[in-house]
């Protein structure tokens, strides 16, 4: 009767299913407690590791940082922060081969994270790698951020520029200065950190333009007045030089720098003879003036500096300019006349020649004038 | 019994559920909406589910105990230079020792072992006292720092929890053994994150032998504590797999070299253990309180000094360095250390398992030869993380020769098949150099210490067997028909030397006829009778030849010639084989 002998066992097998699974319920909830508070123990660990790994960093101890990133992502293995701190940590600790690797693993995870590109960025800084710095302070500058957005690509922008600046790639570091200039908001403090490094990039024109970004914003900002004077002088835009330095030079009185330069450019927009609507007298007087101002400067150079210190002593370059000097001295008084129309320009080559020549004798900012004077004929702003 | 002619003999189902304390299947035809009531193979299959819950949760809760011991003891990171370092683990190894050897002595080891000679010697019982000993000596071992992990400790909790319901529920023997590797696959897959690996080393290791039967319960055993350990600790793997480079054919050399490597790695590391366990514990008992302390001081002080990564399971640091956070000349020294630290906390009998140390091992031999050899051939696209992955398998295959486990580990861990070619090439390496070196793999070597003898896979492939087509003749001339009459067949058989010959009967099967027979039906009148007429309807049993010799031997008996005929046409003889063959052949393989 295999009917009646099976009820019984059947009816135990239910009775042990269901007991056990009574059980299995409560071993769910009871392992379940204590994981969770395994996890916050766990969650705690990682934060204490991570804030230890912080401090050793920023008190320049980036072994000692390393071990804690460590620490914090063995008990939170996928803490994308923690990973990042421990790449930068292994790049300030000079285990590039290491942070590579492990920062392109998380780069391929997010490609996108600006805080990965960029610390990749400042790696291929250290390798010297111009493509991929570049590449990297790219993805990080257009690249996803978890906060202050705008600001970490603006920062990763300039430094990227500075990098440039480092690496003396003056070309790529306009480009981006360029670019970066038209995506500032109208913050002076951004507008003057872009101006100085376009002034450190040589860009003068669009220094000059951003300092004067900045001036329109914040009149009194003295740190932008020198940088547009400068920015002005350096691009041989005198008159605006002499305004912005007028300026700088009542903020401050006692900078040297300020008054050479101011001093320089009203010699140069006082002496200039190639200024237009000048008189035919006017520019002889002037180009006299220059003139003798480079015989002065030859004499006294030949006379305070040996020869054997001046730069083409071989040559014996200062005694065949003063000859030189002698023979034009004698020919200037055709000066003016009709016919002479050359000699204007063959005298202040010779006073380009003699200022390039005694360049290592004391100069005075008359001297640096007549340099100015002499490389840029007729391009001086008036 | 025409039904005798197609069915293979060794396909006729064997009687169910005849153990000793009798038949206590369910057969019944009352069902209740339409479900079958449960059988005993059926509530099996369920509990098979309920171990793997159960295993899951005891692994879960073991993972626990020991991080919150290494948290207790060691520190949340332990660093170099630290008193606690030297201190922990020798204390950790006093306390173990006196658990162990007061409490709980079955607990020794790795457990691996202990649960095969529950299934092969102990008819599946495990005591309860077991696990709990396990589960307390294994946590505080690999908590404070001595160098095993957790995951054969885990296989035999699965095993002695599966083993304890088996008992409580009055199981047959027969099913109460079969759930020792049930719960075993569980332990070990809950604790390894890896059913795959987990059946496939049960099957290998455990049973060591591929069982259809316990197959289904096994894998649902497995699965179910991953699933609870998943729920509970996340589906990330132990350690992080980084992105694998897939390799060019030229790289194959790399890897190659790595198997070499790590083959001699493995046999090193397999010698040491094998040389020193039983020295170790020939030793005056006293001395067996001390010696796990012994090796914890000595592990502490290689962590004091500057490798805290070889103290305890070591996961961590293999997910560091399969992240190239080490340079590769540490690596190889860890991968020293390691063999070393590993060697000393397993032979002074500290409960823990081997298999984390093999993949530490493994991962920073992998990494150390990948460095070098990117260093010196920078075109190889292999990464550190790629070599340290292929480095596990390779000194999985080569120390605990498991060739099979090996592989699929390695690809279940990394979810990656692009990796299998390299894994299997470096692996085959290992694997044979083992073999090579050390004549029996450590399990076994382990078993005969402790004077026991149990099976396993590897000597089961080893083994040559014998088929029925070794063992065949030629069949006796002639064949005879069964459309053939007396007369004719009688004058066929005028010539021949047997006295038996086979029919071949129509549509289908082999009959036999004696000379004697044949010769009576003459006299009896019946020579124009055909011999399809006259021969009983039942069937001689026929064997294929490549049958093993084994199940001829079921059949020899029942008639003088049993006919062996081709699979593709069974009208087809390819031979004929006695008992006396059987035997001779028997007799010839012995000598």
């Amino acid at each position: 009767m295999p009917e009646v002998s099976s009820k019984p066992i059947t009816s135990r097998y239910s009775v042990v299913i269901a007991a056990l699974t009574i059980l299995a319920l409560l071993g769910f909830l009871f392992v379940g407690r204590l994981v969770r508070r395994f996890q916050e123990q766990e969650k705690a660990v990682a934060r204490h590791l991570y804030t230890q790994g912080l401090i050793e960093q920023q008190a320049g101890k980036p072994e000692l940082a390393l071990e804690h990133f460590r620490g914090a992502l063995t008990y939170s293995p996928d803490n994308f922060q923690y990973q990042l701190s421990l790449a930068r940590a292994l790049r300030d600790s000079g285990r590039t081969d290491e942070a590579q690797t492990y920062l392109i693993s998380l780069w391929e995870r997010a490609p996108q994270n600006g805080a990965v590109n960029l610390a990749l960025g400042r790696l291929a800084a250290r390798q010297n790698s111009l493509d991929k710095t570049i590449q990297y302070y790219h993805n990080a500058i257009y690249g996803v951020w978890d906060s202050s957005e705008q600001q970490n690509r603006l920062n990763a922008w300039f430094e990227l520029v500075e990098v440039l600046l480092r690496w003396q790639a003056r070309p790529q570091a306009q480009a981006e200065l360029i670019a970066l200039s038209a995506s500032l908001p109208n913050d002076p403090n951004l507008l003057l950190r872009a101006a100085d490094l376009c002034m450190r990039a040589e860009d003068y024109a669009h220094a000059f333009a951003e300092y004067r970004k900045v001036l329109q914003l914040d009149h009194a900002n003295p740190r932008a007045a020198v940088g547009a004077a400068e920015a002005a002088f350096n691009l041989g835009r005198y008159r605006s030089a002499e305004h912005y330095l007028e300026a700088a030079s009542k903020e401050n009185p006692g900078d040297t720098q300020i008054t050479r330069m101011l001093e320089v450019s009203k010699f140069v927009l006082q002496q200039d003879p190639f200024t237009r609507g000048l008189s035919t007298d006017e520019r002889t007087r002037r180009i006299r003036i220059v003139f003798t101002e480079a015989g002065k400067r030859l004499e006294s150079c030949m006379n305070t500096v040996p020869q054997s210190s001046t730069s083409m002593s071989k040559d014996d370059a200062l005694p065949a300019l003063k000859a030189q000097w002698q023979q034009m001295d004698h020919q200037l008084r055709r000066l003016g006349r009709e016919g002479e129309s050359g000699l204007a320009d063959s005298v202040m080559d010779l006073v380009l020649k003699i200022e390039q020549q005694t360049s290592n004798c004391p100069i005075t900012p008359q001297d640096e004038a007549l340099l100015l004077l002499a490389q840029n004929r007729g391009g001086v702003e008036q | 019994m025409s039904n005798f002619l197609r069915v293979p003999p060794e396909l006729k189902s064997e009687p169910a559920d005849s153990g000793p304390e009798g038949p206590v299947t369910v057969r019944t035809r009352s069902r209740f909406l339409g479900v079958a009531p449960l059988s005993e193979e059926r509530f099996f299959i369920i509990i098979s589910v309920f171990i793997g819950i159960f295993a899951g949760l005891a692994v879960v809760c073991f993972r626990l105990a020991i991080d919150w011991t290494r948290f207790g003891l060691l520190g949340a990171a332990p660093e170099p230079h630290t008193l606690r370092l030297i201190v922990i683990p020798t204390l950790g190894g006093l306390v173990v020792a006196i658990l162990v050897i007061a409490f709980f002595p079955a607990v020794r080891g790795s457990g691996v072992n202990q649960t095969k000679a529950a299934f092969y010697i102990f008819n599946g019982v495990i005591p309860l006292r077991t696990a709990v000993g396990k589960f307390i000596t294994a946590a505080i071992a690999i908590g404070s720092g001595q160098s095993l992990g957790p995951e054969d400790p885990s296989l035999q909790i699965g095993a002695t929890l599966a083993s304890f319901l088996g008992q409580r529920m009055n199981f047959s023997r027969e099913k109460l053994r079969l759930l020792a590797p049930v719960g075993a696959a569980a332990g070990l897959a809950a604790a390894f994150n890896a059913p795959i690996s987990a059946v496939l080393f049960v099957i290998e290791e455990v049973i060591g032998r591929w069982s259809a039967g316990i197959l289904g319960s096994v894998v649902l055993s497995a699965i179910s504590s991953v699933v609870v350990v998943r729920w509970f600790l996340g589906t990330q793997p132990l350690f992080r797999i980084p992105p694998l480079t897939v390799f060019r054919p030229s790289e194959l050399i790399a890897y190659i070299s790595l198997g070499i490597i790590g083959g001699f790695a493995a046999v090193i590391f397999a010698k040491a253990i094998a040389y020193f366990r039983p020295r170790l514990h020939a030793l005056p008992i006293p001395t067996h309180y001390f010696q796990p302390a012994i090796a914890g001081l000595v592990i502490g002080l290689i962590g004091y000094l500057g490798a805290p990564q070889v103290m305890g399971a070591g996961y961590e640091y293999i997910d560091q360095a399969m992240h190239d956070q080490f340079t590769w000349k540490f690596l190889a020294v860890l991968a020293g250390l390691k063999i070393l630290a590993t060697t000393l906390s397993f032979v002074t009998g500290t409960p823990g398992g081997m298999f984390a140390p093999t993949l530490f091992i493994g991962a920073m031999l992998g990494g150390a030869v990948g460095g070098i050899e990117r260093h010196f051939y920078p075109h190889l696209t292999g990464t550190t993380g790629t070599y340290a992955l292929v480095g596990m398998g390779v000194l999985f295959a080569g120390f605990l020769r498991v060739p099979m486990t090996s592989v699929f580990m390695v690809v279940e861990v990394s979810q990656d098949y692009s990796i299998i070619v390299p894994v299997i090439l470096a692996n085959a390496c290992a694997y044979i150099i083992s073999r090579s070196f050390q004549a029996l793999p450590i399990f076994d070597v382990l078993t005969r210490q402790d004077g026991l003898d149990l099976p396993s896979l590897e000597e089961l492939r080893e083994e040559s067997v014998l088929h029925v087509e070794d063992a065949m003749k030629a069949p006796p001339k002639p064949i005879l028909n069964s459309e053939e009459t007396v007369r004719d067949a009688a004058f066929q058989i005028q010539e021949a030397k047997s006295d038996v010959f086979l029919v071949r009967m129509k549509p289908a099967g082999w009959s036999s006829i004696t000379r004697e027979l044949l010769q009576r039906f003459s006299q009896e009148g019946k020579a124009e009778m055909t011999l399809g007429s006259l021969l009983p309807p039942q069937r001689l049993p026929y064997l294929h030849p490549d049958y093993p010799l084994e199940t001829a031997l079921r059949y020899v008996h029942q008639t003088a010639l049993v006919p062996v005929v081709s699979r593709a046409d069974l009208r087809q003889l390819d031979g004929v084989i006695s008992s006396e063959d059987v035997l001779a052949k028997y007799r010839v393989a012995v000598d």
